[in-house]
């Protein structure tokens, strides 16, 4: 199970957007059925699924105890049965009086440790050696069954719960060795049961890991929706207040001037920094990563500050991991670029414009711009960054950046990446319409009613 | 984002600010009363203020005034259906969305039905009458921002392949792309004609055009939204 989480964090480790963003709520089947009515319902059936084993994994637990006591009775009817040609019977009574009496404790006082059922594995192991004592060897070698019977068997089972698939053929390999060394000679009946053995620890133990697995998955995906549904309710509560209160002492401030204008300006810029903190934009996108996607928006949020401007679509902008993660470092080497050389006052602006087969990233600046003879001179100097930070990696993606210089100043980067992904398929935006549309309660349009 | 900065009522001033009779819609009475008053201070004549979304409807379908200042997440309906309805009951106000929230869907919502132009509450005081008097002139307020999104939803309308057949829903020109982006990037309306060769005045033009495109789906959905939820179009109060 850990094995399976940390493998399955691997892809996304680096993602800047929701906590842990591993899993949507809508990719994952089960948790639209839960109640997600309110926040307190979220948390009680969090905690149910995390304090408890996962269903399954109980029912097992109880079908072992059960197991236990008629593997018992079956052991003891079979002693019975053959009750003539067992030699010392009373150590064949003292036998299975200690498998009675383990059964009877562990019904009464259940403990699910390795401790307890490496004893009860140990105990069955030694009954079954035991019969060597028990029985003449020619009874064994012609095949009689050895005292414990198949009452080891849920020593096997207990171990593919406890461990998996691993412990369940480990337990059933030291359960086949022992029925080995008790016949000596091996029998058709003692090569069968041993593979009915590790096919049942393996198979038992693959089911517990497989429930685990997806047990551990919903447990995530709830963990997820309910810190969503608290960054709703805490957005909520923040724009409706703070920023309100923000944005109005900003503005009441800056009318009045002096030191009034720089504590106004101190809760503009918060205003800005929390306004972004929870804006909703990245929460739908938590988990596209489980594509190998990601979606730029989210990924250059992080350049916005008071002089740079993230200008995005509604839609998230996705690109395959790898190219995002080189176009977003392509645009911090143009911004950077910026900084260096468009002046102190320059503003910039990033541009994201996914036209389906092509996103397009263009960065404008307001600084001073370049002449324009100058700027392929630049260029070659590796003066504007451009040549290898910019330039070279959009070539290894198949793209093109452009440096142009407008004639009012300003210089802008305009960066092309082909989009494979959607490339020949322009149909996936009517895939992912729908849901969109049902969460979306305005109207899809106007009259354009111009006359005034 | 800080999207105060470069709306670009550039022109606008054409209409005396006497003349221009505005509704304020705001739940929060602090901005309502400073919204209300910064533009009885600079001349503007406020008909009515208005705390929920029902009641900017219904206000501003009594008083028929040049503008309708709303806040963006009013209580009752959202901004998007208030422009919705009103544009459903063929109200010719202007509406300009002022609003503490930069969620993207929603202004967007908010523009496709029928607002003017968008300015975020960080926005200066100058800034806010110059949007207000460019919204009563009928043009655009544009952000980057705004732009950006619209931009965004033309891709989207394009990709998913162009709305019904019966109605398909107008692509922009290569020219009006070009435009929109230079305005998504900071650009105002002067660099934007100088940089192209155009007048001012094209440029306004096609900004307004792109506006037009986005708003011109039919009228029957809207009056139809409206009725669904519980917008009585007939009675004015």
């Amino acid at each position: 199970m850990a094995a399976m989480r940390s493998g399955a964090g691997q892809d996304h480790t680096g993602e800047p957007g929701g906590p842990g963003s591993a899993v949507t709520p809508a990719s994952v089947p089960s948790p639209p059925a839960l109640p997600y009515a309110d926040g307190s319902s979220v948390a009680a059936s969090t905690k149910a699924v995390l304090d408890d084993e996962h269903v399954v994994v109980r029912g097992l637990w109880r079908a072992v105890d059960v197991f236990r006591w008629l593997a018992l009775a079956y052991a003891v009817w079979a002693a019975w049965e053959r009750h003539e040609q067992i030699a010392h019977l009373a150590l064949g009574v003292a036998v299975l009086g200690v498998l009675a009496g383990w059964t009877l404790a562990v019904t009464l006082r259940p403990v699910r440790t390795v401790r307890a059922y490496a004893i009860e594995l140990a105990i069955g192991c030694s009954a079954i050696l035991a019969t060597r004592l028990v029985d003449d060897p020619e009874v064994i070698t012609a095949g009689a069954k050895t005292i414990p019977s198949i009452w080891p068997t849920a020593a096997v089972v207990g171990f593919a719960v406890l461990r998996g698939w691993r412990g369940g053929l480990a337990a059933a390999s030291v359960v086949a060795a022992c029925s080995f060394v008790e016949v000596v000679e091996p029998t058709p009946n003692t090569i069968t049961n041993s593979i009915f053995g590790l096919l049942l620890g393996g198979c038992i133990g693959y089911c517990v890991d497989l429930a685990r697995s997806s047990h551990a998955a919903l447990a995530e995906a709830m963990r997820l929706d309910a810190a969503r549904a608290e960054r709703d309710r805490l957005a909520r509560t923040v724009h409706d207040g703070v920023l309100q209160t923000l944005a109005f002492i900003n503005r009441r401030a800056s009318d009045l001037g002096g030191e009034a204008a720089r504590l106004g300006a101190m809760a503009g810029e918060q205003e800005r920094i929390l306004r972004t903190l929870v804006s909703q934009a990245d929460l739908a996108e938590v988990g596209r990563a489980v594509s190998g996607d990601a979606d730029l928006r989210g990924l250059l949020r992080h350049v916005e500050d008071d002089d740079v401007q993230l200008v995005s679509p509604a839609d998230a902008v996705l690109l395959p991991r790898r190219v995002a993660d080189e176009v977003v470092a392509a645009v911090e080497a143009a911004l950077d670029n910026v900084r260096q050389h468009a002046g102190d006052d320059a503003r910039a602006w990033v541009l994201l414009d996914d036209a389906g087969d092509e996103v397009a990233v263009t960065i404008r600046d307001s600084g001073r711009g370049v002449p324009t003879g100058r700027l392929a001179e630049a260029v070659a100097q590796g003066r504007l960054g451009v040549s290898s930070s910019i330039l070279g990696r959009l070539a290894d993606l198949g793209g093109t950046a452009t440096v142009t210089s407008g004639p009012a100043g300003g210089t802008t980067v305009e960066m092309r990446i082909p989009n494979r992904r959607t490339a020949g398929s322009a149909s996936r935006h009517h895939g992912r319409q729908p849901d969109r549309r049902a969460e979306r309660r305005a109207v899809d349009g106007t009259d354009g009613r111009g006359a005034s | 984002m800080t999207e105060q900065e470069d709306a670009m009522p550039q022109q606008g001033s054409s209409t005396p600010p006497e003349h221009i009779r505005v509704v304020v819609a705001d739940d929060h009475p602090m901005w309502r009363d400073a919204v209300a008053r910064d533009l009885a201070d600079a001349g503007f004549e406020v008909l009515a203020t208005a705390d929920d979304g029902r009641s900017a409807v219904a206000r501003t379908r009594a008083t028929v005034p040049d503008v309708l200042v709303l806040d963006l997440n009013l209580p009752g309906l959202t901004g998007a259906e208030v422009c919705a309805a009103l544009a459903a009951a063929q109200v010719p106000t202007r509406i300009l969305i002022l609003s503490a929230s930069g969620d993207h869907q929603d202004v967007l919502d908010a523009v496709k039905a029928g607002a003017l132009g968008y300015l975020v509450k960080s926005a200066g005081r100058e800034e806010f009458l110059a949007a207000v008097r460019a919204t009563a002139a009928g043009e655009p307020v544009f952000t980057a921002g705004l732009a950006g999104l619209v931009l965004g939803e033309f891709r989207r309308v394009k990709a998913a392949g162009g709305g019904s057949p019966e109605r398909p829903i107008p692509e922009l020109t290569d020219r009006e792309t070009e435009i929109l982006k230079y305005v998504a990037t900071g650009m105002g309306y002067k660099e934007i004609a100088a940089t192209l060769f155009l007048s001012h005045r094209t440029v306004q033009n096609h900004v307004q055009n792109i506006f037009g495109k986005l708003q011109m789906h039919n009228r029957v959905e809207l009056v139809r939204f409206a009725m669904e939820r519980g917008l009585d179009l007939a009675d004015p109060t």
